[in-house]
């Protein structure tokens, strides 16, 4: 194996304890282990960056040089990587250990399916010629900074909908160490944003490479479709609360919707016929 | 009172239900297999159901009559639903409240009023001329004893939406004059063959260009791992037997000629190309020579021709081989020679016995040997013409400046009380937003904090 599969991999142990000491936090709301948590998501951060620069450097040694971020295993460590970065700004910003428990989860599931399935070909390959493009790295980008606010506002969906469990006078000390609905719903709202206007960027970015590689800015495609369907999923969640005032549960909901639309244009697609085959 | 078309069609349920269609339909449509595999799926279902399929076009779904009629149904929806309530926007925009609302000033929270030690006339006019510098256009009035503002920012941001909403017709419409006065097609071109007629896209027929596209070469290369590098082409573009335009056509780098872009889309062998072959008369020195199909060369024997027929890259994946008929005033005697006969030969040991045709020296005192075969390729060429690209293009743009608009800049109105209160000074600030109540506070509080250092 090479030496960055290998840093790659340990990333994943990493952001495991990490989203487990979140865990903790929010079950004994001990600002101790939100702290251990968030020292160790910021340092698996680090180590993964450098893991990723090394898989630059290697791919460069190996004369076949190009970004890692073309095929499903570089998506994956990506994706990882781009939610636990937002996660960790966002954490800073508002100052609560919270949402860790509902986010590094997805960080720690994306990057364990990339090291540790069998389907997934860690090894650097070369670039096809479809994918020899300048267009690459921005779409990509966008894409998973989309995906990965996306995620984020759908950790915070989950949230919301567990304290909507909590009843009576005096709620276990679980529910009342989450934050106010309210800040919870503005979040969901904010993240939601923000994944939307990644997501627009990348539908863009992508037609415009459509353009100069496939011969239309947009061919219907599965994985075209799919993020057309996501998109209007998130439009009409942004409508909804703009033009109808919706709020809370039901935005919390779509939150979730959106997500699994996200994730089946992500990864559901590949079982389809289409054209983006090498994601 | 308004007419009931126009209310069916500014319906948030007419949305609603638009959107659930279309995205059930792209469902549907990424499930079937569209135009470029239809083949494929015939195979799998009942001819009926074919019938079927193909009468609600769901083959080729997504330029079917009824998703295009949902697509201008939708376009429509957003236009009037736009129109609806752009006036109330315009009127935000436009109308400069009255300093001395009441309303602002209502329910305001204890930190959104600040008491300063100083007498109004003392601080008055200093209030004035910050208020000024940060805000245009802004509005006093003096009424009740008490002075009053309004200032306002980022009023634009009420067109945000709009913004998105026209643009996304822009894009809509950009796409519509694609279709209507574009085109897509394909070509194979075989290598050092030329052609003007390409097949249209979606069964449409064939197209003839008023110039001619030659295929001079076609390269294929690959890294040490098998997976392909790079293709690539080498076009010339001819008018009237003259070459206007030459060079390389690779994926992701089209060539523009005429207004027309072709694009590196596929490639494959034809059949023929050239073939490496030896000839040795027993006990004779070997001659080597390149043949194509249809060349014919004489042995020895003056009465005695080579003929050959086929050169097959993979004949019946036995590998390369080419057929020879070797013609003398007798008769002619047909000899398939194979690249790898020997292996064969380790294989099936009776192989010769077998099909006595496949022996490489069957014509005595010859022996043939094929060395190598050098396919011949077509290029498989798309074709595109869009005018409407520059208008979809247009329309991205403006769709990520409405976006950002909306989203990050808000419509701020601030009200500004100066009283007097006991001989000191009693400012309140009560403000209202179309968006974003944090930036808001936050401007509310900036104004506070200002006012109370002048006192």
């Amino acid at each position: 194996m090479i030496i960055n599969t290998v840093i790659l991999s340990w990333v994943t142990f990493i952001y495991f304890g990490s989203a487990i000491f979140y865990i903790f936090k929010m079950v004994t709301g001990k600002e101790f282990w939100g702290s251990l948590a968030s020292i160790i998501a910021f340092i698996g951060l680090i180590v993964q960056t450098v893991g990723l620069i090394l898989r630059w450097f290697e791919s460069y040694k190996m004369g076949i040089g190009h970004a890692p971020l073309s095929n499903l295993y570089e998506s994956l460590i990506f994706f990882s990587w781009t939610i636990v970065l937002l996660y960790l700004i966002i954490e800073w910003r508002i100052k609560s250990k919270n949402l860790g428990a509902f986010v590094m989860p997805f960080a720690f599931f994306s990057i364990a399916y990339a090291s540790f399935s069998p389907n997934v070909n860690a090894r650097i390959q070369p670039l096809i010629p479809a994918l020899q493009s300048n267009w690459l790295i921005s779409h990509v980008i966008t894409c998973f900074f989309g995906y990965a606010a996306l995620t984020i506002a759908c950790g915070l969906g989950f949230m919301y909908l567990l304290k909507g469990l909590e009843k009576g006078e005096k709620p276990r000390l679980f529910f009342r160490l989450l934050p106010g609905r309210e800040i919870v719903d503005e979040l969901t709202y904010h993240s939601v944003v923000i994944g939307f206007i990644f997501l627009t960027l990348g539908i863009i970015t992508g037609s415009v490479w459509a353009y100069s590689a496939w011969g239309s800015y947009w061919s219907w495609d599965p994985k075209e479709t799919w993020s057309l369907i996501t998109w209007l999923i998130y439009a009409a969640m942004l409508h909804s609360r703009f033009v109808h005032g919706w709020r809370g549960k039901r935005m919390a909901i779509m939150s979730i919707i959106g997500f699994a639309s996200v994730l089946f244009t992500y990864f559901g697609v590949n079982y389809l016929p289409g054209l983006h085959s090498y994601f | 009172m308004k007419k009931p078309l126009f209310s069916f069609l500014s319906s948030l349920k007419l949305t609603i239900i638009l959107l659930i269609i279309i995205a059930v339909a792209s469902i549907v449509g990424t499930i079937i297999p569209q135009q470029y595999e239809g083949g494929e799926a015939f195979r799998h279902l009942s001819p009926s159901l074919v019938k079927v399929f193909n009468s609600l076009q769901l083959f080729d779904m997504y330029h079917s009559i009824w998703f295009i009629i949902l697509m201008v149904l939708l376009s429509l929806n957003l236009i009037v639903c736009s129109l609806n309530r752009w006036k109330a926007s315009w009127k935000l925009f436009s109308n400069v409240p009255s300093p001395d609302r009441k309303k602002p000033f209502e329910n305001l929270p204890p930190e959104s009023v600040i008491i300063i030690e100083n007498n109004p006339n003392e601080v008055i006019s200093g209030v004035e001329n910050f208020l000024k510098r940060k805000y245009k256009k802004l509005r006093r009035k003096d009424a009740d004893n008490a002075t009053y503002f309004y200032g306002q920012k980022g009023a634009y941001s009420n067109f945000g939406v709009y913004i998105i909403h026209l643009s996304i017709l822009i894009i809509i419409t950009g796409a519509i004059i694609g279709s209507l006065l574009g085109f897509e097609a394909f070509v194979n071109i075989p290598e050092g063959e030329s052609s003007n007629i390409v097949h249209l896209a979606r069964q449409k027929g064939v197209k003839k260009l008023d110039f001619t596209v030659r295929c001079d070469k076609f390269n294929i290369s690959f890294y040490d791992n098998g997976m392909p590098k790079e293709y690539r082409s080498n076009l010339s573009f001819l008018k009237d037997n003259t070459v206007i335009l030459q060079g390389p056509l690779l994926v992701n780098h089209p060539i523009t000629f005429n207004g027309i872009r072709f694009y590196q889309a596929s490639y494959g062998p034809t059949p023929g190309g050239k073939a490496h072959i030896s000839v040795r008369r027993e006990n004779e020195q070997e001659t080597t020579m390149t043949v194509k199909q249809k060349d014919s060369f004489f042995l020895k024997e003056k009465n005695t021709k080579v003929h050959i027929v086929k050169i097959e890259t993979n004949f019946m994946s036995m590998g390369p081989a080419v057929l020879m008929h070797i013609q003398n005033p007798k008769g002619t005697v047909r000899v398939w020679v194979f690249k790898r006969i020997e292996q064969m030969k380790d294989r099936i040991p009776d192989l010769i016995k077998k099909v006595p045709t496949f022996n490489p020296g069957l014509y005595t005192p010859y022996y043939f040997k094929l060395n190598k075969i050098e396919p011949n390729y077509y290029t498989g060429l798309q074709l595109s013409h869009d005018p409407g690209v520059a208008i979809v293009a247009i329309g991205s743009l403006f769709v990520i400046c409405g976006l950002f608009i909306t989203f990050f800049s808000s419509h701020k109105r601030l009200w500004i009380r100066v009283s007097e209160q006991d001989g000191k000074t009693k400012i309140s600030v009560g403000a209202m937003s179309n968006r974003d109540p944090v930036g808001l506070k936050r401007e509310v509080e900036y104004l506070l904090r200002h006012f109370s250092s002048m006192g």
